[in-house]
């Protein structure tokens, strides 16, 4: 089950999300499925095609499997996909 | 919280991430085999970080060699020779072979 506790943790593939802020103004209001993960950045299937976004310094929302949305900051879930399990979570 | 919540969480987290991965994997098999593929090697990655294992259900869904995931008739074929279950990923050509054998009664 994703929570809004373990979702730092837990799998993003799959979830739709939107793009609320980004240093580059063009990436704003970018909404879609994330389809992809790496250290650094979050690939978005969009409709107009797959987005590459830098986690850094943006702010996602995304919908959890029961329709609750939660906003991350990206800068929170910086780090490998497999790591992110065991990883420390910071204020 | 902290370290406590850690180390007791993270093995089951990893079992429902390597569930929805492969979810997506199976979904994706079609239209995007790259990105298929790629949620194969995260589950598999996942597994080894946390140290469990995939799950049965799993194991022969996708190409031990190439990790793609194998539609039988699409991309796998499925031939029973000498006692053996003989998957050949029609991708890479890898042959996978498993025993046959009778399910102990518990």
């Amino acid at each position: 089950m994703i929570t809004p506790e373990n979702v730092l943790r837990h799998e993003l593939i799959g979830r739709n999300v939107l793009v609320v802020h980004a240093t580059n103004p063009a990436q704003e209001g970018i909404s879609g499925m994330i389809v992809d993960e790496t250290k650094s950045m979050i690939s978005i299937l969009t409709s107009v095609g797959l987005k590459h976004v830098p986690k850094k310094h943006t702010i996602f929302r995304v919908t959890l499997p029961d329709r609750v949305q939660v906003e991350l900051l990206g800068s929170t879930i910086i780090g490998r996909p497999e790591k992110r399990i065991t990883m420390r979570i910071r204020k | 919280m902290g370290e406590k919540f850690r180390s007791g969480n993270g093995k089951k987290i990893a079992r429902e991430r390597i569930d929805i991965l492969f979810h997506y994997a199976r979904l994706w098999a079609g239209e995007d085999r790259k990105r298929s593929r790629s949620c194969i090697l995260l589950a598999r990655r996942i597994a080894m970080k946390q140290r469990i294992r995939i799950p049965k259900r799993y194991r022969r869904q996708f190409c031990s060699n190439c990790t793609i995931f194998l539609v039988p008739g699409s991309n796998s074929r499925v031939r029973i020779q000498h006692g053996k279950v003989i998957v050949t990923c029609l991708d890479c050509g890898h042959t996978m072979r498993y025993p046959v054998v009778k399910q102990h009664a518990r």
